[in-house]
């Protein structure tokens, strides 16, 4: 069992949400915004600097509240219409740390999706060759691996 | 060597320090084994972990920590993201193997008195043997690489191999993860064990906080699980050492002058940065082809180099790595990433030129900041590598394209003709952060030169007016290599060991 320390309540719903818009359901290809990417993101977020760590929690709160100038509710109640369009203004916004912020974002649920081995089998990609190398992480290993139940 | 614990605080005492193990410290170390010989004291001092083979799981997630900053160590502005190593080998450790000579022309541009084109290619040689490089033969070509090849032929433009060191290599394709075969003949396999062998002490872990007249300030910390243990305990270390070799890579080197305060009598440090700005751009072929493993590079062409200032290179990357050189999302990712084994990859090298406003500093934090902006040039640049990317991936067959700079980013193979794509990939859609920007070979910040106004060291790697100090990476390079810049920066450390053993032996 993996139980999230930092992706819970609204954030975790935000999340989820933008995780949909940023990787949605194509073909074999599942949506992004499920707890087993919650629970990589979690585990790599648990490792970053407290400074980068405090910067990227506060973005999400961000994501959240603005989502009440795009369809006038929290980002994950918004419509997927609404909630793309404020992540297109946010990408191509004037202000340097929306860019920054919505990169972070987006590379952190990538992160989250395209390194866990179910996915990899959806994109034909068949991962490495000495399958069983003892892992430096197990914890990230047992999640990229859908091993662990993750809990918000 | 000698050793005391003074307080919390343990003491050291060697004759030569080389602060890092990347293709600078380990080739310097090298260069010094003569003297470990004759019973000099030798310690090279390296940052990041000393991993072995085993640790090498071929998993992008797990082996990001070999990078970094996870390999993606963003310069101030945001704008690109620096990838470099972090362990015993530097950059070395997960780099390709590409071993390109420093071209003759760059060579005559960079102006340096005392370096020559016979110098450098005696050396190259020498060290092309040490390191194994080869051609890579028909055999280590996979399907991205060929249809790279075809691409380029059907246009008429130059294609050539490129010169790899490499030994008995599997081709599993997880070169930047580590290799786990060690046929990769970086420093790792190569120079610094046999400067070991030598009796060179190699201290892994060991964060240099600060140096002074022959004087260097340390922490050693834990090492990691699974990783090869150093031979002191952790904790501050003060080490003395009559010559001390600054070899941490460009921007650590400039960095650690800089936290040092030499900045007061060596005013250029920091100073003509050059990083190489590259785009990684992706075409999707219509049926899978073996893409991810085999070798990943093994051709380039230069064909637009001289007019328009980059090369065109193959490559191919891991999952994780590839969304965030696509620069889209939504529908447009997923289609991609969903025919992941169909996927053609380039890698767009520019090679920039050194700007004023480009240095290396220290933050508020005291902490090393690249201050880099992309110029006008520079995106003009990397939109016209798109664009003949693009046609090599037509080509090539492609029947899509994803160009970052194009608007939409998508482009169709009907819709490939030249006029249509130097009407959709244009410098315009260029978003600072946004579009993605990566480089893995910061070049620059302590320049070779004559002037103590204009460069930091002199044409030996000797810091001016500092006889116990050198520096032998990247940053001595006064511009840029243009190609990638390993073998000119093993070729340079060359030199600085030369010139370290010469001295030495004279004193």
């Amino acid at each position: 069992m993996y139980r999230c320390q930092y992706l819970k309540g609204h954030r975790l719903n935000t999340i989820l949400a933008a995780a949909d818009c940023i990787v949605p359901a194509h073909n074999y290809l599942e949506n992004a915004g499920t707890l087993k990417t919650i629970g990589v993101m979690d585990h790599a977020i648990a490792q970053m600097p407290a400074s980068l760590r405090l910067q990227f929690l506060t973005f999400i709160s961000i994501v959240h509240v603005l989502g009440i100038f795009f369809g006038g509710r929290w980002f994950f109640n918004n419509l997927q219409s609404d909630q793309i369009r404020q992540l297109q203004w946010m990408e191509r916004s004037s202000i340097r740390a929306f860019r920054m912020g919505f990169l972070g974002l987006k590379s952190y649920i990538c992160m989250g999706y395209f390194t866990r081995e179910t996915t990899w089998k959806k994109i034909h990609y068949w991962g490495p060759l000495k399958y069983d190398q003892p892992p430096p992480d197990p914890i990230i290993r047992q999640l990229c691996q859908d091993k662990l139940k993750v809990f918000a | 060597m000698s050793g005391q614990t003074e307080g919390f605080r343990m003491k050291k005492q060697y004759d030569i320090v080389i602060v890092g193990s990347g293709a600078g410290g380990g080739t310097v170390a090298r260069a010094l084994i003569p003297l470990a010989k004759k019973g000099l004291k030798i310690a090279i001092l390296e940052q990041g972990p000393h991993y072995p083979h085993s640790y090498f799981t071929q998993r992008e997630i797990e082996m990001m920590r070999l990078f970094r900053y996870n390999g993606a160590w963003p310069v101030q502005s945001g704008e690109i993201t620096i990838a470099a190593g972090q362990g015993v080998g530097g950059s070395t450790l997960m780099y390709t193997g590409v071993s390109f000579r420093l071209p003759r022309i760059v060579l005559d541009q960079w102006q340096i008195p005392g370096l020559t084109f016979d110098d450098l290619t005696t050396r190259f040689e020498q060290i092309e043997q040490e390191i194994h490089v080869i051609l890579p033969s028909d055999k280590m070509v996979n399907d991205n690489n060929h249809l790279f090849q075809k691409g380029c032929q059907n246009l008429g433009w130059p294609v050539k191999r490129i010169p790899l060191n490499i030994k008995q290599c599997e081709q599993v394709g997880f070169c930047n993860l580590g290799c786990d075969s060690g046929s990769k003949q970086g420093t790792l396999e190569v120079q610094i064990p046999e400067a070991v062998s030598a009796g060179i002490d190699l201290i892994p872990n060991c964060d240099v906080c600060r140096i002074s007249e022959k004087k260097i300030n340390a922490t050693l910390k834990k090492a990691p699980q699974g990783t090869i243990e150093g031979p002191w305990k952790p904790g501050e270390i003060i080490i003395d050492a009559s010559i001390i070799v600054l070899a941490a890579g460009s921007p650590c080197t400039p960095g650690l002058l800089l936290k040092s305060g030499f900045q007061e009598t060596l005013p250029w440090i920091g100073r003509d940065i050059t990083l190489h700005p590259a785009m990684t751009l992706y075409g999707v072929y219509p049926k899978p082809i073996i893409n991810y493993r085999g070798f990943p590079k093994t051709f380039y062409t230069d064909k637009f180099t001289d007019s328009h200032h980059y090369y065109i290179e193959t490559a191919f990357y891991y999952p994780f790595v590839a969304t965030r050189h696509l620069g889209i999302w939504g529908k447009g990712l997923s289609e991609t990433m969903s025919v992941y084994n169909q996927l053609m990859t380039v890698l767009v090298l520019n090679h920039d030129t050194i700007m004023p406003q480009n240095r290396i500093t220290l933050n508020r934090k005291g902490e090393i900041q690249v201050n880099y902006q992309l110029s006008k040039e520079i995106i003009s640049s990397l939109c016209h590598a798109q664009i003949q990317s693009a046609r090599i991936f037509f080509a090539a067959g492609c029947e899509r394209v994803i160009m970052p700079c194009a608007s939409p980013q998508v482009i169709y193979r009907n819709k490939g003709d030249l006029k249509t794509l130097e009407k959709r990939i244009h410098p315009k859609n260029f978003i600072p952060i946004t579009t993605p920007v990566s480089s893995a070979h910061p070049q620059g910040g302590c320049a070779m030169g004559e002037q103590t106004h204009r460069s930091v060291t002199n044409a030996w790697g000797q810091v001016h007016g500092y006889p116990w100090l050198y520096v032998a990476d990247a940053s001595l390079f006064p511009k840029s290599a243009h190609v990638n810049p390993y073998l000119t920066i093993m070729a340079l450390a060359d030199r600085v060991g030369e010139h370290i053993v010469n001295t030495v032996i004279n004193l």
